[in-house]
């Protein structure tokens, strides 16, 4: 073996607090250092050369350099080694720059100290190996979950991009809560006639496959190459056959509440959630009906001209391979119930955030005109509370729902606009407008619309009479506020939606402490998941507006598109690896792996079934802690082995 | 006589703490040479072994460093590194190793600051408590 | 008191069963208070079997101890499943090496024993030294061991022979068993194992004092891994050379080295039996250390071992909120 050792002056960066003429002299002498040289900048086109000549003339087969952190230049010297045809695995950085001669004055000490640095790295260097960049092929399909605004942009921007997609939904529509909006803050443009254009074109796009009433329940697999089952539940109307008449409607006997409206306006058993959903095409929920049970009631199916319904229609679980998935399981609003305080459930003018929004919308229950549920009446003062269950770390949620003071801003304009000569009313703790147009939108409100603004938390909401008593303090006079009002609406905020944490832990997706997906880093690495190949979008990862889930999506579609566009992947070079001969199978190691990558196999040892940890390499990401956790050092971590760490702890140690 | 000057082990984790004692550097920011760096790419890779070894091989003193919780390249190597180093630091204690010769820290990577007064702090602490030699191996077979 | 005829009687049943291979229990040893592990493979096999309060042995080690040698072509796994004679900490050992998929739990057929603690052969050794014949040891219902020596009746208290894991023993009822012999033991009183707080109260230098006398005995003998039902790693890390955690001389150093990290890998497994420490010849008290990392183990992470099949292991989890108070 021969190792050549180079050492960096950097002008005058190293040198100036390390002999580097006498570490070059004294490297000489350590074990199977063939030649060790120094250089002014190592870094240099010609400090380059000089280890590429060694490389030649010495025959070398490891190499060592002294110089800055391999954060700086580690890639630049393994492209050296590689030039030369040398594994890049086979060279050792000694970080001599900001970990010796830039934090210690002392050249003697300094010197010392780069000296023990290079020593355990020559040793190590000694029990290198080369190591294997691998490759795994890629299927060139993604996996869209979530059909709101988030999961339509993802699997629109894929599809558009030439990839196939498939796009599961859990409910019988596309469109998710953005479905149920009437306008949009800053520009009041209509919900609906921005989305459904958008939905319109996830039905027809040929490169999308669109599984509505179903839900994913397992996932297998790593990047590249997923594995997921998707459950598919029945519709019992053919989707294709339906033609939207409606004839099925009047002989339904059975009434239910409309969830699309929440709740203020009934249903039939089979129906379509609104005139613009996607699938276009009605459906019967097998709660409500009759059974399911042609011996009770047929009275559709006997009415419906297409022949498209079939109480017949089964589960069923489809098996797809993928080679990128995108999470955009949405968000579902706070329980409302929570809220006692706010008079939610017993005073039946308060109504919530989303509630409103069907009330005001022209499409909703009463047909866009503001009435309240009680009795009707068109209400002369409304109050909207704002931060109903955000930012209360003693009760409710902790944090800010980020989307609030602009939708009660909205529903205040909303009102004000339809209802001149009424009152509306914001109680808010802050004003939080930060967005583009935000801020405007909000004087516009506050200014031009006349809707009143008082800072403060309301502390009781009491029915008197036919009104509603709001009791509360108005913080910046100090003084307290009481006032009635005609309807109250809660600006409720945001949660993860229900099943996203099953969702989660089928991925072995982390969730932060709130219940939102957490994603790999919260600033760098916003989309990206700690799985290869998954990504996030819109409010599953926490609150977010229309236009930030918007940018989202469209950044996980690339990013699956960056995967979906390569044959093969490169995987991780140092891995951890498995001696069978020493595994006993217990799977601590498995256990510590943060990724899922090892699997418990059952092999056929001398004709005995043993139980061996087997490393899915593709999924590794190298960080060692199951070669930590294993109990006789039958797991190791290629590049960073047992016996390469004892042997630079000897070196060090001085012993 | 001459002081004593401690060697010291430090195992730190490539995305946090080794970062974070190069920023240290890039600072310029002057701390004790005794802290002589092992890179790892997680704490979660610290075999609690490695510090009975490198207190068996010279060490005075051994750092572990790691993503503070929470932040863990790897999500959660750091938490199995806690729990791992707990166990065998007071096991340590208790057969009469000095607490200040283990020691884990988080230092983020942009706590050059913090790292460098990790350093001050171990170093002192064992500068007074002396060399290591309760475990140390005599080189001889 | 354990019914011996019945013992035997569920043994012989046991043996019969097509899908078992041999039954493991104790049989009486060659002299003084010695007692062996006793294989039976037949139903007449059973009738040496015994048990008594000298029984100490953890038996759980045979099932791990079996070494499996290649199998010739054609020859066909032995798929029957094991019996062992199970007290609470052996049963414990049995429930940690499942969780540890050492075992399965179809494998074995446990027969438990509600365990009133048992005699420490040390103790009792030193107190009737030089036995050169077999000696009856009985347990009455006033706590105190009936021995017959010679035609001599002794009365002893039990606790001046009960083994000291067994005075603070919270498990001496199986957690895991098939049948059980007789009724559970009711837990009446715990002593703490205080021996720990006693060292921990002192000084560092003391600490070490203390240990580096025992480490400094130590012969590295590997009893202790031996007679340990969880060490069971096809290679012990103490034999491999490459790389070499721990030499092979026998000095200070590398005892301590050896001792720390046996002590280390029972982390959250350990199951007190204390067999280590009975067969250790220089009489390291390794019981402390094993109790020491329990007791952590138990207020650090609220953890116990051996009680859950399902448990995940101690050091392939953790809580955000685990205590960090040494951390800087």
């Amino acid at each position: 073996m021969k190792i050549g050792v180079y050492v960096c002056e950097c002008g005058s960066n190293i040198a100036s607090t390390v002999d580097v003429d006498k570490i070059v002299e004294e490297a000489k002498d350590l074990p199977n250092v063939a030649v060790s040289r120094v250089y002014k900048y190592m870094c240099s086109d010609p400090g380059q050369e000089l280890i590429k000549n060694d490389i030649d003339e010495y025959d070398l087969d490891k190499i060592v350099v002294a110089a800055c952190s391999p954060r700086m230049h580690e890639a630049t010297f393994r492209s050296v080694l590689e030039d030369k045809g040398l594994n890049p695995y086979v060279l050792e950085i000694v970080n001599i720059r900001e970990h010796v001669s830039w934090v210690n004055s002392d050249k003697d000490k300094g010197t010392e100290k780069s000296m023990a640095l290079l020593t355990g790295a020559v040793h190590r260097s000694a029990l290198m190996k080369p190591l294997e960049r691998k490759k795994v092929g890629v299927i060139h399909t993604a996996l869209v979950i979530g059909g709101g605004i988030a999961g339509i942009q993802a699997a629109l921007d894929i599809a558009n991009m030439g990839y196939k997609t498939t796009l599961v939904e859990k409910t019988s529509s596309i469109g998710g809560k953005m479905s149920q909006l009437d306008k949009t803050f800053p520009t009041l443009d209509c919900s609906q006639c921005i989305l459904s254009p958008k939905m319109v074109e996830v039905n027809r796009h040929p490169n999308i496959k669109l599984l509505s009433l179903s839900e994913v329940v397992a996932v297998d697999g790593y990047v590249g190459n997923f594995k997921v089952k998707i459950k598919r539940n029945p519709r019992y109307v053919i989707e294709d056959k339906c033609t939207l008449c409606g004839d099925c409607l009047p002989v339904c006997p059975v009434i239910a509440h409309d969830e699309y409206n929440q709740g203020f306006s009934p249903r039939k058993a089979i129906y379509i959630s609104y005139p613009q959903a996607i699938p276009a095409s009605f459906i019967i929920n097998p709660d409500d009906c009759l059974g399911i049970d042609p011996l009770i009631c047929t009275k559709c199916k006997e009415v419906c001209g297409p022949e498209a319904i079939d109480f017949d229609m089964q589960p069923e679980i489809i098996e797809e391979e993928f080679g990128a998935i995108i999470v955009a399981t949405g968000f579902a609003p706070y329980p409302i119930e929570n809220i006692g305080e706010y008079g939610y459930g017993t005073i039946h003018d308060v109504i919530s955030g989303l509630d409103y929004e069907r009330i005001v919308s022209a499409s909703g229950p009463t047909e866009g005109k503001i009435l309240r549920p009680s009795d009707g009446k068109i209400p002369e003062t409304v109050v909207f509370i704002h931060c109903a269950g955000s930012r209360d770390p003693s009760k409710h949620l902790p944090y800010c729902s980020k989307i609030c003071c602009m939708y009660s801003t909205k529903h205040a304009l909303q009102y004000k606009h339809i209802v001149h000569n009424g009152t509306a009313i914001n109680f808010y703790i802050d004003i939080r407008t930060a967005g583009k147009d935000y801020e405007e939108f909000y004087q516009r409100a506050a200014e031009e619309d006349k809707v009143i603004y008082i800072r403060g938390k309301v502390s009781e909401v009491l029915k008197d009479g036919n009104q509603i008593l709001i009791k509360g303090v108005d913080t910046l006079s100090g003084e307290t506020v009481e006032l009635h009002a005609d309807m109250v609406v809660l600006a409720t905020g945001i949660t993860p939606s229900e099943g996203t944490k099953e969702m989660a832990s089928l991925m072995n997706l982390a969730v932060d402490i709130n219940g939102f997906i957490r994603e790999a880093h919260p600033k760098l690495k916003p989309i990206d998941t700690a799985i290869a190949g998954i990504f996030i979008a819109g409010t599953a990862t926490g609150p977010k507006d229309i236009p930030d889930t918007v940018s989202q999506a469209s950044g996980a579609a690339s990013k699956a598109c960056g995967i979906l566009s390569q044959d093969e992947l490169e995987i991780e070079a140092t891995v951890a690896i498995v001696d069978d001969s020493l595994c006993r199978g217990c799977g601590m190691c498995a256990e510590a792996c943060p990724y899922s990558a090892i699997e418990m196999q059952v092999i056929n040892q001398y004709g005995h079934s043993t139980r061996i940890a087997y490393v899915n390499e593709a999924m590794c990401k190298g960080c060692g802690s199951c070669a930590a956790a294993c109990l006789n050092g039958a797991i190791n971590q290629l590049g960073y082995t047992d016996s390469q760490i004892l042997a630079l702890i000897s070196a060090l140690g001085g012993d | 006589m001459e002081e004593f000057e401690p060697n010291i082990i430090g195992f730190l984790c490539n995305w946090c703490s080794y970062a974070g004692a190069d920023l240290a550097g890039t600072s310029r920011i002057q701390y004790p040479p005794n802290v002589k760096i092992i890179k790892v790419m997680c704490s979660g890779r610290v075999n609690p072994m490695y510090v009975v070894n490198a207190l068996q091989q010279g060490a005075d003193g051994v750092l572990i460093g790691g993503c503070h919780p929470g932040d863990c390249h790897y999500s959660r190597g750091n938490y199995l590194a806690r729990r791992r180093i707990a166990v065998m630091k007071r096991l340590l204690e208790y057969i009469g190793i000095e607490p200040e010769r283990v020691r884990m820290t988080w230092v983020s990577a942009a706590e050059g600051r913090k790292f460098a007064e990790v350093v001050e702090e171990i170093t002192k602490d064992i500068k007074k408590i002396g060399p290591m030699k309760k475990i140390r191996r005599e080189n001889i077979w | 008191m354990v019914d011996l005829k019945n013992l035997i009687e569920i043994t012989k049943k046991i043996v019969s069963r097509e899908d078992v291979r041999y039954v493991v229990g104790y049989k009486k040893g060659t002299y003084g208070f010695q007692i062996m592990p006793a294989f039976a493979y037949t139903p007449e096999d059973a009738e040496d079997f015994i048990y008594s309060p000298v029984c100490s042995k953890n038996l759980a080690v045979y099932t791990i101890l079996e070494e499996k040698l290649p199998l010739k072509r054609g020859e066909e796994e032995d798929k029957r499943k094991i019996g062992v004679v199970v007290k609470g900490c052996d049963s414990r050992a049995i429930v940690q090496i499942i969780q540890e998929k050492g075992l399965k739990r179809e494998d074995l057929v446990l027969i438990g024993i509600p365990c009133k603690g048992v005699i420490e052969p040390k103790k009792i050794e030193k107190m009737f030294p030089n036995q050169t014949d077999l000696i009856d040891v009985i347990e009455n219902d006033n706590s105190e061991y009936i021995i017959n020596i010679g035609g001599k009746t002794h009365k002893v208290p039990k606790n001046e022979l009960l083994s000291d894991v067994c005075k603070s023993c919270e498990f001496p009822n199986p957690p895991l068993y098939d049948v059980l012999l007789g009724e559970e033991v009711e837990i009446t009183e715990i002593e703490e194992f205080s021996k720990i707080d006693e060292l921990d109260e002192k000084h560092t230098e003391d600490k070490w004092e203390y240990w580096k006398r025992h480490f400094e005995r130590c012969i590295r003998c590997y009893a202790c891994r031996e007679a340990c039902p969880l060490c069971y790693c096809k290679e012990c890390m103490a034999d491999t050379l490459n790389p070499q955690w721990i030499r092979r001389s026998v000095n200070l150093s590398e005892n301590a080295a050896w001792n720390i990290m046996r002590a280390y890998h029972l982390a959250g497994r350990c199951v007190s039996c204390g067999e280590c420490e009975r067969v250790c010849p220089v009489n390291i008290p390794l019981m402390e250390l094993n109790k020491k990392i329990e007791r952590d183990v138990k207020k650090m992470f609220d953890y116990t071992s051996g009680l859950d099949e399902e448990e995940k292991p101690l050091f392939g989890m953790f809580k955000p909120d685990d205590p960090e108070d040494f951390i800087l």
